[in-house]
C-alpha cells in the first residue's frame, strides 16, 4: 500500500512539472517570448529597437528559455509567481483575494451538486427503464447542453430584469468579506450546478446500474437484508467510490466553468481575473493562474486517488 | 452484438428522434443561410435597436443597426466550422495515437498517457486561453487550440477500448501470420474501434461547440463583425433591461443546436450498445 501511495505522489509531482513546461511552452517560448506577446502592433509602432531591446533586458527575457523556465519555477514553487508588466505588481498580491472568493464559490458549487447528484443517480439508476428515468435522463440531457452562459445570462434576465430580486451585476470588490460574497454567490453558484448535476448523475446513474446487477448485491439480498439497507449501506458506497477517480475531471470542469460564470455575473473571483489579464496580455498573469488551476486539479486528484485506496478494500488487496 | 441499422439508430427512442430533427433542421439552416438572409449579415441597414416586427427587419435591429433576423441565421456557421474542423482532426488523430499506444505499449504509452494526464489536469478554458494568451485571437489559433483540448480525452478513452481488443484471438492471429504493426493497428483495430469513435466523435462535436460559443462570449474566440451566437449574448447583455430578445433568442439557437447534437449521440450511443455517461470535459 505504501509503494502506491508513493507511485501515485511521484507521478502527481511529474504531472504537475509537465503541465509547468506546457504552460511556460505556450505563451513564452512558441510565441517568442513573454514581450512579444505583451506589446501589441500599436505599441510596436511608436517604440523603436532600442526601448524593445532595453525592455527585454529589463524584464530578463534575452536569456535562454531553459534558464527563464527554471528561474520562474522555482519561483511558482516558493509562492513567488513574478511581477506583472504594468506597474510591476506582485501577482501573488493581485490573484490572492480571487483565489479565496473562487475557492469559496466552488466549495458552495460542490456541497450543493454532490448530494444532490447522489440521489437522482440512485433514484433514476433505480427505475432504470420506468417512465421516470427516461424523463430524468432526458432532463438531464438538456441540463448539461445548455451552455453556462446562457443559464447565468436567463437567470440574470427572469430574476433581476423581469422579477427585480437580485441586482443584475454584482458588486462586490475581490476583497469583500466572505459572508457577503456568499450572499450575492447564489445565483452564479445556481447557474453551473444545473450543469454539474446533469452530469455528475449521469455518471452515478451508470455506476449504480452496475453495482445493482453485481453478485454481492444479490447475495446481500438474498440474505435478507431490506432493500432500503441494501441499497444505502452497501449499493451506495460501492458505486459512489468508485466514481471518485472521475473527480479530477469535476474538479477541472468546475474551474472551468468558473471562468465563465464569474465573468456572466462579475463575481470578483480567478476567472473574472483571468479574462481581464488575457484581453491586458498580462502573460504571467494568465501562465500564474492556469498553472494554479493545475496545481488545484492535480492535487484533487490525489486526494480522490487516496480516498479510494483508504475506503475501497478492491482496490486496495487488488494492487498491494 | 447485432449491427443497428442506420434507420434504426436514428428512430432509437422518442429523445433521439428530437435530437436528430434538431440536428437536421439546424444543418439545413446553417447550409442555406447565405442565400436565405435578406441583408448581409455585416452591413448597417437601419436604426439602432429598432423593434421586431418591421416590414423590412423582421426581427429588429441590433445595438450598431445590423439586421438581426441575417445575423442570427449566420451565427452558427463560424463556430460549427471550427468545431467540425478541431474534432476531426482531435478525433483523427486521437484514434491513430489511442489505439497505437494500447497495441505498442512501453514507453510509447507512458510517454502518451503522462502528456495525456497533463492536459486533463489543466481545466479546458483555461487551456484554451492560455494558447489564445500566446498565439493570439485567431481563427486557425483557436481550431488548434480546441483540437489540442480534445485530443487528450479522446486518445483516453479510444486506448482504453483498444485494450479489451488487442487480448483477442483475431489480433494473435493477425500478429502470427506475420501482419506488419501499421496493417495490424489499420485493419483489425481501427474497425473495431469505430463505434467508440463515432461516439467520441459525435459527443465532442456538441462539446466543442458550447465550448467555442462560450470562449466567443468571453472574448477569446471568434472576434466581431463575425456573427456568433455566443459573441450576440455577450453584445445583447448590454440592453439586457430593454432588448431581452436580443439574448433569448441566440441563446435558443444554441441551445436547441447543442440538445439536438446530446440527444443524437445519446441515442447513437445507446444503439450501438455504449454508454454515453462517460466523463467528457
Amino acid at each position: 500500500m505504501l509503494w502506491i501511495l508513493i507511485r501515485r505522489l511521484t507521478l502527481s509531482l511529474l504531472i504537475l512539472f509537465l503541465a509547468a513546461v506546457f504552460v511556460f511552452l505556450a505563451t513564452e517560448v512558441l510565441p517568442g517570448d513573454a514581450l512579444d506577446v505583451f506589446l501589441t502592433a500599436d505599441d510596436l509602432a511608436v517604440m523603436d529597437e532600442e526601448e524593445i531591446e532595453e525592455m527585454r533586458r529589463d524584464f530578463g527575457l534575452d536569456r535562454p528559455a531553459w534558464v527563464r523556465f527554471w528561474d520562474w519555477f522555482s519561483g511558482v514553487l516558493v509562492g513567488n509567481l513574478g511581477k506583472t508588466f504594468i506597474h510591476e505588481v506582485p501577482i501573488s498580491e493581485i490573484i490572492w483575494h480571487p483565489l479565496i472568493n473562487s475557492v469559496l464559490l466552488g466549495v458552495v458549487i460542490t456541497v450543493i451538486t454532490l448530494p444532490v447528484a447522489i440521489l437522482i443517480g440512485i433514484l433514476t439508476g433505480y427505475r432504470r427503464g420506468y417512465r421516470e428515468d427516461i424523463i430524468v435522463s432526458n432532463a438531464s440531457i438538456v441540463g448539461y447542453s445548455i451552455p453556462d452562459f446562457v443559464i447565468g445570462t436567463c437567470l440574470i434576465i427572469v430574476f433581476a430584469v423581469w422579477m427585480p430580486l437580485f441586482p443584475a451585476v454584482i458588486i462586490a470588490f475581490s476583497d469583500s468579506p466572505p459572508g457577503e460574497l456568499l450572499a450575492v454567490s447564489l445565483l452564479p453558484a445556481l447557474t453551473v450546478i444545473i450543469g454539474h448535476i446533469a452530469h455528475q448523475s449521469r455518471l452515478l446513474r451508470a455506476g449504480f446500474i452496475e453495482t445493482m446487477n453485481s453478485e454481492f448485491v444479490e447475495r446481500v439480498r438474498l440474505s435478507g437484508i431490506p432493500e432500503g439497507r441494501v441499497i444505502f449501506r452497501h449499493a451506495l458506497p460501492a458505486s459512489v467510490i468508485p466514481t471518485l477517480n472521475s473527480f479530477a475531471m469535476y474538479t477541472a470542469g468546475v474551474l472551468s466553468g468558473l471562468v465563465v460564470v464569474e465573468k456572466v455575473f462579475g463575481y470578483p473571483g480567478l476567472g473574472r481575473e483571468l479574462i481581464e489579464a488575457v484581453s491586458r496580455r498580462e502573460v504571467h498573469v494568465v501562465q500564474a493562474i492556469t498553472f494554479l488551476s493545475a496545481t488545484v486539479v492535480i492535487v484533487m486528484n490525489l486526494l480522490a486517488d487516496l480516498a479510494v485506496i483508504i475506503l475501497d478494500p478492491r482496490v486496495r488487496s487488488l494492487k498491494s | 452484438m447485432k449491427y443497428p441499422s442506420a434507420f434504426e439508430v436514428l428512430t432509437h427512442s422518442p429523445g433521439t428522434m428530437i435530437g436528430v430533427t434538431l440536428v437536421a433542421v439546424h444543418v439545413m439552416v446553417t447550409l442555406f443561410a447565405p442565400v436565405l438572409i435578406p441583408f448581409e449579415e455585416t452591413k448597417i441597414v437601419g436604426p439602432v435597436l429598432s423593434s421586431p416586427g418591421s416590414v423590412e427587419n423582421w426581427l429588429g435591429t441590433d445595438n450598431i443597426g445590423r439586421d438581426y433576423l441575417s445575423r442570427l441565421l449566420m451565427g452558427g456557421r463560424t463556430s460549427i466550422f471550427v468545431a467540425m474542423v478541431s474534432i476531426t482532426f482531435a478525433v483523427l488523430i486521437a484514434s491513430l495515437v489511442g489505439i497505437s499506444a494500447a497495441y505498442v505499449g512501453g514507453i510509447y504509452d507512458d510517454v502518451v498517457m503522462r502528456i495525456v494526464d497533463t492536459k486533463l489536469a489543466i481545466p479546458g478554458i483555461l487551456f484554451i486561453a492560455l494558447i489564445v494568451t500566446g498565439f493570439g485571437r485567431s481563427i486557425p489559433a483557436l481550431t488548434a487550440a480546441i483540437a489540442l483540448s480534445y485530443l487528450p480525452g479522446a486518445i483516453r478513452i479510444i486506448r482504453s477500448q483498444a485494450l479489451t481488443i488487442i487480448p483477442l484471438g483475431f489480433v494473435e492471429t493477425a500478429k502470427l501470420r506475420g501482419d506488419s504493426l501499421p496493417r495490424i493497428i489499420w485493419k483489425e483495430l481501427v474497425p473495431n474501434c469505430q463505434e467508440i469513435i463515432a461516439v467520441e466523435f459525435a459527443l465532442r462535436m456538441s462539446s466543442s461547440i458550447l465550448t467555442v460559443s462560450a470562449l466567443s462570449f468571453l472574448g477569446l474566440g471568434i472576434s466581431p463583425p463575425t456573427p456568433d451566437w455566443g459573441l450576440m449574448i455577450a453584445e445583447g447583455v448590454k440592453n439586457i433591461h430593454t432588448h431581452t430578445w436580443l439574448i433569448l433568442l441566440p441563446a435558443a439557437f444554441i441551445s436547441t443546436l447543442v440538445i439536438g447534437l446530446n440527444l443524437a449521440s445519446d441515442g447513437l450511443a445507446n444503439a450501438l450498445g455504449l454508454d454515453a455517461a462517460r466523463g467528457i470535459n
